[in-house]
């Protein structure tokens, strides 16, 4: 008795995957209208697109909340789910592993440590339209992973294992060191709230210089991430028979390590440590559509556009005017669907 | 003509001591090879250095006649596939997705598989006979049906030499067979096999040529009727004569035949 194939729950072929990619654009499209249009000051996603196609232009007021206020958050937000998901996806499939996320192996240490350094010293500063918090929090990101990537690296290459544990290890350590800034700091509790809603992910309103650079740095991230899809799969056999097919093992995984690196760090910077939307999305994704990495980077990638977009605007909405940090937010509505689906989808996961 | 696969004073080891040790022979093109030896003996490490995945310290392993050093693994890959003993693929990959992954020494980074591609993976799927399972999920098939899965992986490669370690292990005594008439099958559509195997009694009628790789003694190299003597593979793979029924059954044989 043959169990039923997988290929009938995905979509047959590329039409099916250009329809559900086409499908996810407009889905986008649209949370995105009906996000700009929540909030203290009501705006009908009908009057938005109206005023888009210059039929019916918004009051003055309504075009400063718009377009100063909320396009960059929910541009912003949506960036963040996308470089959080594609890192994901990177990660997961580079470790072999599905419980991997963007910060496996330890770039939200060097997150904590840069971001409570602008919090707690730099706040006034701010560079290009970043803010310090921003900078640090991304350099500290990319350092941190270096550092992991150069401490797990020996003369015959890398052990994932090594690479999983030193990251762990480094991140646990720098990630504690928010606790020294506390302890040191003298100035009252407000950085405290500040580093706490921090440390759960929350989407500021970012300039749009900040906003420039960082689609910039998104856009050539994906470029690059691309073409390492079809390595991915072929990671997936395992190093050894990687190297068979006459694949650069370790390069590639410099490539596929920077990579999703850059994505985390531009998410970071933008929104602090969003938990959840690494895991959850590529996890999602691949219940749905099967393992072959090239056909779940658009998916994953649009996917964590709309799953954040929606989870901002609730966090921003729901007990307005008091805000949630959007990573607690995505946590109740993403657990249980994440628990309802890993039930229904029966397959165990092998390790 | 150059034989398909030469190995010249071939010496390898993974720390200071050797495991292979001076090791020299010819793989012809067309031959059906089987490689024994006990366990540790060095099978497995002597199938990577044929198909280039492990480096010789010293001697050369010859593709054609040019040593393997001297070109891309890449292009060796197009050439010589290798079946290994365990293969572990995470998340639900199908078999068809598994096989595809065989083309890869075809593609480049930026080059995504064309319709030469697709026939090829096939072709693969159907000399392996595995085109019935292939939206099957790999980590859910039997130890046989993934056994098949992995020749067809290494078939996508559209290899002239095919290298197989232990393609026998861990099956029943029926999908033994199956696997030896899928290797004559192979040797039929002009692959050049090169099997380690333990199954010794396997070996008789199904391959033209055994090599005997012992730490005991020197690499030996002849037909099963040459090679399958009691007195050989005792020493061989230092197991007592009249402990095991194989021993015991070819020593009645020998017996017979000088009576």
């Amino acid at each position: 008795m043959k169990r039923p194939v997988f290929e009938e729950i995905s979509p047959k072929g590329r039409i099916g995957l250009l329809a559900l990619i086409a499908l996810l654009v407009i889905a986008l499209g649209a949370v995105i209208l009906l996000s700009l249009g929540t909030g203290a000051v009501h705006v009908a996603p009908g009057a938005i697109l109206a005023a888009l196609f210059g039929r019916h232009p918004l009051t003055p007021t309504e075009q400063i909340i718009l377009l100063q206020i909320r396009l960059p958050r929910v541009l912003a937000s949506a960036l963040v789910g996308s470089a959080l998901a594609i890192s994901g996806l990177m990660f997961q499939g580079l470790f072999r592993n599905p419980m991997a996320d963007p910060y496996v192996i330890g770039s939200s240490g060097g997150a904590v440590l840069g971001a409570c350094l602008g919090i707690f010293f730099f706040s006034q500063v701010s560079i290009f339209g970043f803010s310090a918090t921003a900078v640090l929090a991304f350099a500290g990101s990319v350092l941190t992973m270096i550092l992991v990537y150069a401490l797990a690296r020996s003369s015959s290459g890398t052990n994932v294992v090594t690479l999983l544990l030193a990251g762990f290890a480094v991140s646990t350590m720098l990630g504690y060191s928010s606790y020294f800034f506390e302890a040191l700091d003298s100035s009252g509790s407000s950085n405290h709230g500040i580093l706490l809603s921090w440390l759960h992910g929350v989407i500021g309103i970012p300039q749009w210089t900040q906003l420039a650079i960082s689609t910039a740095l998104f856009l050539i991230a994906a470029a690059i991430a691309t073409p390492l899809m079809r390595r991915l799969n072929t990671l997936a056999l395992g190093d050894e028979y990687a190297h068979q097919l006459g694949i650069k093992v370790e390069h590639t995984r410099i490539g596929i390590i920077l990579t999703g690196s850059l994505l985390t760090a531009v998410a970071v910077s933008l929104g602090g440590l969003i938990s959840f939307a690494g895991l959850f999305v590529p996890h999602v994704a691949r219940l749905a559509l099967g393992p072959d990495h090239v056909r779940l980077l658009p998916v994953t990638a649009l996917s964590g556009a709309i799953f954040l977009v929606v989870a901002d605007t609730l966090a921003r909405s729901v007990f307005a005017p008091t805000e949630l940090p959007v990573g607690v937010l995505m946590a109740f509505i993403g657990g249980p669907f994440f628990l309802y689906l890993l039930r229904k989808s029966k397959r165990s996961y092998a390790l | 003509m150059n034989p398909l696969l030469s190995f010249q004073s071939v010496c390898f080891g993974y720390d200071d001591s050797d495991v292979i040790q001076s090791v020299s022979f010819h793989l012809h093109a067309g031959s059906c090879v089987a490689l024994i030896g006990p366990n540790g003996a060095g099978k497995s490490t002597l199938l990577r250095l044929a198909a280039g995945t492990l480096r010789a310290r010293s001697g050369s392993v010859l593709l054609n006649g040019t040593p393997l050093r001297n070109r891309a693994l890449r292009h060796v890959a197009r050439t010589v596939a290798l079946v290994p003993q365990l293969l572990d693929v995470p998340f639900q990959f199908t078999v068809r997705q598994v096989v595809e992954q065989g083309r890869t020494p075809y593609l480049g980074l930026l080059r995504g598989p064309v319709k030469e591609d697709r026939v090829a993976v096939d072709r693969a799927l159907d000399l392996a006979d595995v085109t019935g399972l292939q939206n099957r999920v790999f980590n859910e098939l039997s130890g046989g049906e993934r056994q098949r899965v992995k020749i067809a992986l290494g078939l996508a490669q559209q290899p002239k030499l095919l290298l197989l370690d232990e393609p026998t292990q861990n099956l029943d005594i029926g999908r033994q067979v199956e696997l030896i008439d899928l290797l004559h099958f192979l040797g039929d559509e002009g692959i050049t096999i090169f099997a380690s195997i333990h199954e010794l009694q396997l070996l008789e009628g199904n391959f033209s040529s055994i090599l005997l790789l012992s730490p005991e003694m020197p690499l030996m190299e002849g037909t099963p009727q040459e090679i399958l003597k009691p007195a050989i593979l005792e020493k061989a793979f230092n197991c007592p004569p009249r402990r095991h029924p194989l021993l015991l059954e070819r020593a009645q044989q020998q017996t017979k035949r000088a009576g």
